[in-house]
């Protein structure tokens, strides 16, 4: 059979029926979409993609092959490797055939634990009516024993398929096909096993193999294939490989398979509609109910105008199913008190509101329901739920009870191979050592994004370049970047079908218990239009909610999220002191130096702080013309009609994510669709990069229409520091509602707001030290734990002048909550008499041993020395009730000689047990001490003058170097009374690596800069603070690194 | 204890970074170098450090990622306890010729007992002197500190300020320094320091303060035992060093010898020594070194390797001769002796590339058969001579066959894929126009990563003469590359 060209077919074209992609993880070596192109350019009739035991890239091919349907047909399939048996290719003929092909694929997942799967003989006998078979079978023996069954069960519908890739056994595997053929009468049908798109993609493929058996590719070579025959070949090589009739057999069977992946279309849940009702009815009747509450005034003309506009397009669309099922799970929420919002683009619905998915007032913002729903997009809308993050799991646990595990999954998240994991797994199958790799990764700054990683390296070691093995590392490192490497499960995106999900698209095992997934990732389901309900987890809203419980219970104050008083000028004044931490979005470093900036009056001043600081703005330099602006130091001015109605409401500056999109529309002429593209573009630049292809035709589109270069070239960058980060304006509006709730707490009932937060850990930016600090300097007290009045939660307490924080013992680590609850159940009204009695009702020794090292004991067995060494005695075999009281009298002996602890020692010991400290401040023992002369305290800076030379020393609390900071690190110090911003400004922090990096108390020589209520100290040289801890004795480990 | 016995601890808390330095050049040992090591979950952190990288700040116990911010060109290796383990095995032995009494404290310490010591080098300063010449060879760092117990002699010798001199202190000096030490230093495990700190100890002198009984009830008899040891009421005993295995004898000729020939009589003699002792033992040998001792030159040596391990004289002598055959002996011999050092313990050896037959004992006969006939090849034709193909596991033909002098390791032949008997050691370039192409093509395209990637494709074809060979295509020339028959 060497090479004989006989006659060729009347215009054939060459089908592919076996393209294994990557989504076959670290088997095939292409993405999905590159087999389309490729099969393109060589004018293929059709592809299958048949991934293993998966339909995860076929969406992925799809987008790719869509708009040229015509041209190439797309076949979707799957193959399996059967024991005993081979390999058996199934291939969708129709819808149902595709059903059946994902509920195969399901079961034999199901079996089996995540990222595997195990099928049998008897899964291919029966439910496959719709589908056709193709078997490469293992030998002889697995022909004769399975030929007649599967012929049976596919009856016209199996093939035999054989592939030829110039190897060493091909002449006999042609005699073998042949005899096969001739004992059954089963066709034969040429079905290459492509691997890659091109046979200069061998290099890769053998890599990613040897990564699949974690051994060098040295060590794997004869696994590997012997040439680089496994691409899609075009018709010349196809008609020298495979007699005519084998090839004519492809086009049989890609004329049976009509199936397209457009015909999925989702079907919603039903029983959410009563009877007698239609759904679009039932919705409207449920919007209106929810507008008299939202709206008790009445409805205001324009609000039901939108309303009315909204149903409609709802209706048109046929969406009513996704606003009932997403009522239903916020109905559930509200039944158990759980609090959530909606956010993101359905904070621009009315109807949303209505059915109190969202909490953003319409009358607040200017709602844009073209964002959330447009005809012309045609794409689902997208609504996001936040619930309580200590409660999400009850919402999922419903979604699973009410629908059935068979009907609710959660979408799936690809994981990507990015540069490091990459370098990494190219590296050791290599041959290079782990610390070879490290030492290459280490010289490649991801900050820098001037200089491409590959030239980083070669610059900094030039070596790499000059060797072969150097030159792949790099170049197969290249190839393999954004290959998936494995599915895992989508953050709270669940999918809801009416019937069963597997019809759909299959379904596996989640890495977490209990949890399924399907093999698609949320662009997928975009792509196919389908709808996924994003139940998310947000730590403030579980924070609100103890407040606003904390707040009913001991000031009696009947109040609810929606209760809370707006527009409250004193709120805002604290905010404008930048006195933030805690509040929700507006307590970071970046945040709290805007506030007194900005200096928000009004909740929409709330909506543009919390978008401000953001990379996008930050990027564009948008930042200080709206600051100038707003502060009256610039005329508002706008270059054109069009720019001032889409800035209008933010001083002509471009602040939110929709308002740029606008003005690529209105300013530099995209159409719709391009605008489309550009925000699709925007969401993943980073991974795909393709916003680039934008730059020319926005900034030429600007140009044309009279803008200048700069400010197109500022909207450009916007768009690109947008990317990941940009905030729409109605997604900010619904993070600024809960930022107005937390500071309104924070200043009427500051006690609830820290217990709340501190019982809500961990969440947000701050550890409970620093809250507790702030909670400090805010005149509360905060008591001690301790074992006769402490909770596991920590509590509020009446004092005389007000409430005050009773820490829980949560706080103390290493104690199981379980644990605790039980012993406290049994506390004695009058309080635990001794440590025996303790151990008789229950508390082991090490939990007596970790209450005896927070201190919680004092009241018990006096102060925390004698408590522990009172502890250690308590032995775990011991019978509590033969303990005598002969312990107690020799301890009473013994104590006599434990010293009591110092005030530094009770501090340390705090730190370690506790993370936190009801003590003093470390630093107002070093002031005491008279260590600190000369010395600022955080207050004092601001009666200095701007540009002062200072000292101040303090615990360093946060290094942070942004990205967007050009070199800066900036420093928080605490001290006693406060916080100190300090910048180091890169020169200062090369010189003074060791310190800026490592140091725990740093004393910092500068100058203030003082603008407006904004102080910072600028670095001039830094000192270790380490030999005045040690003065104390005291280590503090309390410092966050760089994130 | 009637008599106060000493002890001395050498700490050498950089035992395996200043073995790595030693073999570096001036230039390599002052760039910045650690070690790293990870516990489990948590980061990798710097376990030893030179002093370069000291002045630049890197600190012990600094998380890796830290440590190489502040220091970009740091170099860093992973550490090896093993492998520190053995550097101390070598120190010990070295310390041996010395010192009798040495105990290991792996990874990092070495107890050494002095008191018998101090005869033989007039003082304890004598032994020290000796020691530190000793260490100065080695270019190891450490610190040393007396003890009149081995507990004691170990806290003190890491604690920095301590270590003091002289070395011979008494008692009471002693226990006033070891009152003063933290309690970090104290060698407890970290779960009981911990406990302790929580009750206010701070350093040995606030634990020896409490009442041994109350400890003991709350910490356990080790505790106890502890104490006592700190006190020097309890002297638990050492396992000393041993040095390794060796045979090394020596023969005086009494007569000049001329050859190798002559001999071979007397070498009967050691290889009866060396058949008893490792008889004994149950070993057997695979290389040893003969000497040959002049009288004024330096001394000859050749070495003798077998291809399978031996422990029988005769085998040995055997073999010995037939490898002494091909050696020529410049200067006449005054002395002969015998030195090994490798050995192996004794096994069935199954070698897999015998096929399988026969009955076992049969079949081990005739491997033995076999393995003397090669031994005694590769001793008459010099060990390159002989040698086994070994299947490689490669596609490309010339990569998939090599060969070896190693006939013990051989492993499974390659897997039966049609490929000639006969591998040319080079392709041939031939005109195929000559060849009558049967079966093909094969097509081998691989081994991009070494550098010898090739793109071929195989056939099998026959010449004029109707011999079948193995020809290839590549580059669109021709080459014949093996014989079928």
């Amino acid at each position: 059979m060497a090479g004989s060209a006989e006659k060729s077919l009347p215009d054939w074209r060459p089908i592919a029926l076996n393209c294994v992609s990557n989504y076959s993880f670290l088997y095939g070596a292409a993405h999905p979409h590159e087999y389309v192109e490729r099969a393109l350019t060589l004018g293929y009739q059709a592809i299958a993609i048949t991934d293993e035991c998966s339909v995860a890239g076929v969406v992925r091919a799809y987008v790719a092959q869509k708009d040229v349907a015509a041209s190439l047909q797309l076949l979707i399939g799957s193959f399996f490797q059967v024991e005993q048996l081979g390999v058996l290719i199934v291939l969708a003929r129709n819808r149902q055939g595709y059903g059946q092909l994902c509920r195969l694929i399901s079961r034999g997942r199901e079996r089996c634990k995540k990222g595997s799967y195990q099928v049998s003989a008897d899964d291919f006998l029966s439910g496959l009516d719709d589908c056709l078979l193709l078997w490469r079978p293992l030998n002889d023996l697995a022909f004769s024993a399975y030929h007649q069954a599967l012929g049976e069960a596919f009856p016209q519908r199996l093939w035999l398929a054989f592939s030829r890739h110039f190897c060493v056994d091909d002449a006999s595997q042609y005699r073998r096909y042949n005899n096969y053929h001739q004992q059954s009468r089963l066709p034969v049908v040429a079905a290459d096993e492509v691997l890659y798109p091109e046979p200069g993609r061998q290099p890769l493929h053998d890599v990613v193999t040897a990564i699949r058996l974690r051994q060098r590719v040295t060590e794997v070579r004869t696994q590997l294939r012997p040439n680089a025959e496994h691409y899609l070949r075009d018709a010349a090589q196809l008609q020298r490989s495979y007699p005519q009739d084998w090839l004519a057999a492809t086009r049989q069977i890609a004329q049976q398979c009509s199936f397209q992946l457009s015909e999925l279309s989702y079907e919603y849940p039903a029983e959410l509609v009563p009877e007698g009702l239609t759904a679009t009815a039932y919705l409207r009747q449920l919007a209106y109910a929810g507008a008299k509450e939202r709206f008790p005034n009445g409805l205001r003309s324009d609000v039901q105008a939108k309303l009315e506009k909204e149903l409609a397009l709802i209706a048109e669309l046929r969406y009513e199913y996704f606003f009932l099922t997403i009522h239903d799970i916020v109905q559930f929420a509200q039944q158990r008190d759980i609090l959530y919002q909606g956010r993101g683009s359905a904070a621009n619905s009315v109807v949303c509101y209505c059915l109190q998915i969202t909490a953003v007032n319409p009358d607040q913002i200017d709602v844009l329901f073209e964002r959330f729903i447009s005809k012309e997009r045609d794409e689902p809308p997208d609504i996001d739920v936040d619930f309580e993050h200590q409660r999400r799991e009850e919402v999922i646990q419903y979604i699973y009870q009410k629908y059935g595990r068979k009907r609710a999954a959660l979408a799936a998240t690809v994981i990507r191979y990015r540069l490091r994991s990459a370098f990494r797994d190219v590296g050791k199958v290599l041959g290079f050592s782990e610390q070879e790799l490290a030492h290459y990764l280490r010289q490649i700054d991801r900050r820098d994004q001037d200089t491409p990683w590959q030239q980083q390296l070669v610059q900094l070691q030039s070596g790499l370049a000059t060797t072969e093995r150097g030159r792949w590392l790099v170049s197969l490192t290249e190839q393999l970047l954004k290959f998936p490497r494995h599915l895992s499960q989508h953050v709270g995106g669940f999918v809801i079908a009416a019937g069963e999900l597997a019809d759909l698209v299959p379904v596996e095992h989640a890495s977490m218990a209990d949890r399924t997934v399907i093999q698609w990732d949320k662009d997928d389901l975009e792509t196919l239009k389908l709808i996924k309900v994003d139940v998310l987890a947000l730590g403030m809203l579980s924070a609100l909610q103890k407040m606003l419980q904390l707040v009913r219970k001991h000031y009696q104050r009947p109040l609810d999220l929606a209760g809370i008083p707006t527009e409250d000028a004193k709120v805002y004044a604290m905010l404008q002191r930048a006195d933030s931490v805690g509040v929700f979005q507006i307590e970071s470093r970046a945040q709290m130096s805007m506030l007194p900036r900005l200096r928000p009056a009004t909740f929409y001043d709330l909506v543009v702080q919390i978008a401000i600081v953001r990379p996008g703005p930050i990027q564009g330099d948008m930042v200080h013309p709206y600051l100038r602006r707003r502060a009256g130091e610039e005329a508002v001015t706008y270059p054109s009609e069009a720019v001032r109605q889409v800035t209008e409401r933010t001083l002509g500056v471009p602040i939110f994510q929709e308002q740029v999109i606008k003005l690529a529309m209105v300013a530099a002429g995209f159409s719709g669709g391009e605008a489309d593209q550009l925000r699709r573009a925007m969401a993943n630049w980073r991974s795909t990069g393709e916003l680039q292809q934008f730059e020319t035709k926005l900034i030429s589109g600007m140009r044309e229409r009279g803008y200048s270069l700069d400010f197109a070239q500022r909207i450009y960058q916007q768009i690109c520091g947008f990317g990941e980060y940009g905030f729409p304006e109605s997604h900010s509006a619904s993070f600024a509602n809960l930022a107005y709730a937390s500071a309104w707490f924070k200043y009427h009932y500051p006690a609830a707001f820290y217990c709340a937060l501190l019982n809500s850990l961990p969440m947000g930016f701050y550890s409970a030290e620093q809250l507790l600090q702030d909670a400090r300097r805010h005149h509360l007290t905060v008591l001690p734990v301790d074992i006769q009045t402490s909770t596991w939660a920590h509590q509020l307490v009446a004092m005389q002048n007000g409430y005050a924080i009773r820490l829980g013992l949560r706080l103390i680590k290493g104690l199981a909550a379980q644990h605790v609850d039980a012993l406290l159940a049994r506390r004695p009204q009058q309080g635990f008499a001794s440590l025996q009695e303790l151990r008789q009702l229950g508390a082991s020794p090490a939990l007596l041993q970790r209450l005896a090292a927070a201190d919680a004991l004092h009241k018990v067995s006096g102060h925390r020395f004698q408590s522990q060494w009172q502890a250690l005695a308590v032995k775990a075999e011991q019978l509590p009730l033969f303990s005598t009281i002969d312990d107690t009298g020799s301890d009473r002996a013994t104590l006599q000689q434990l010293p009591t602890p110092t005030e530094v020692s009770d501090i340390a010991a705090d730190y370690r047990s506790l993370g936190a400290s009801t003590r003093r401040h470390p630093l107002a023992l070093l002031r005491e001490r008279r260590l600190l002369r000369g010395v600022r305290t955080a207050t004092e800076l601001a009666g200095c003058r701007h540009q002062q030379v200072v000292c101040v020393v303090g615990l360093v609390t946060c290094r942070q170097r942004p990205g967007t900071a050009g070199g800066v690190t900036f420093i928080t110090l605490e001290d006693e009374t406060g916080m100190v911003n300090v910048v180091v400004w890169q020169a200062t922090a090369r010189a003074q690596r060791e310190l800026y990096l490592t140091a725990q108390l740093l004393k910092v020589y500068g100058k203030v800069e003082i603008h407006g209520d904004v102080i910072h100290v600028i670095a001039g040289r830094l000192e270790d603070g380490a030999p005045l801890l040690a003065e104390l004795e005291l280590q503090a480990n309390r410092s966050r690194d760089f994130h | 204890m009637s008599r106060d016995k000493l002890w001395w601890y050498l700490a050498l808390p950089q035992l395996l970074l200043d073995e790595q330095l030693s073999l570096q050049s001036e230039i390599q040992r002052q760039q910045p170098q650690v070690l790293c090591r990870s516990d489990g979950q948590r980061a990798r952190t710097v376990v030893q450090a030179n002093t370069a990288a000291r002045h630049a700040g890197v600190k012990l116990g600094m998380a890796e990622v830290t440590a190489s911010t502040l220091v970009p060109e740091l170099q860093q290796r992973t550490y090896d306890e093993q492998r520190e383990e053995q550097v101390l095995q070598r120190l010990a032995q070295w310390l041996h010729q010395d010192i009798a009494q040495i105990a290991l404290y792996p990874p990092q310490g070495l107890l050494l007992e002095v008191d018998d010591l101090q005869r033989l080098y007039g003082d304890y300063a004598g032994v020290q002197r000796q020691l530190a010449r000793r260490l100065a060879r080695v270019a190891v760092g450490y610190q040393i500190a007396a003890g009149y117990s081995p507990l004691v002699a170990r806290i003190l010798a890491q604690v920095p300020q301590l270590s003091f001199e002289p070395m011979r202190a008494a008692k009471s000096e002693l226990l006033e320094k070891l009152r003063q030490v933290p309690l970090r230093f104290a060698l407890l495990p970290a779960a009981q320091q911990q406990q302790l700190e929580n009750v206010g100890i701070q350093c040995l002198g606030d634990l020896l303060q409490l009442p041994v009984g109350e400890l003991g009830a709350r910490f356990g008899r080790a505790m106890v035992a502890y104490v006592a040891e700190l006190q020097g009421e309890l002297l638990p005993p050492q396992r000393y060093y041993r040095p390794p295995l060796k045979f090394s004898e020596r023969l005086d000729l009494m007569t000049e010898v001329a050859s190798w020939q002559q001999l071979l009589f007397p070498l009967r003699r050691l290889l009866q020594q060396l058949e008893a002792f490792l008889q004994s033992r149950q070993l057997s040998v695979v290389r040893f070194t003969l000497l040959a001792h002049h009288r004024d030159q330096s001394q000859t040596p050749v070495r003798i390797a077998f291809a399978l391990p031996l422990w029988r004289q005769r085998e040995m002598q055997q073999l010995v001769q037939l490898q002494l055959e091909r050696q020529q002996l410049a200067t006449p011999a005054l002395e002969l002796s015998l030195r090994a050092d490798a050995f192996q313990a004794r096994e069935v050896t199954a070698t897999s590339w015998l096929p399988a037959q026969q009955d076992a004992t049969a079949q081990r006969a005739e491997q033995q058969q076999l393995q003397a006939l090669l031994g005694k090849l590769q001793a008459r034709l010099g060990t390159a001579a002989v040698q086994q193909a070994q299947a490689q596991n490669d596609w490309r033909p010339e990569a998939a066959q090599q060969w070896q002098t190693d006939l013990q390791t051989a492993k499974a032949p390659s897997q039966g894929l049609p490929r000639p008997l006969w591998l040319l050691p080079e392709p041939e370039a031939i005109a195929v126009h000559e060849w009558q192409l049967q079966w093909g093509p094969e097509r081998i395209q691989t081994g991009w990563w070494d550098g010898e990637g090739v793109l071929r494709d195989y056939f099998i074809a026959v010449d004029a003469l109707d011999r079948q060979g193995w020809i290839f295509r590549s580059h669109e020339e021709w080459y014949l590359h093996g014989w079928f028959s």
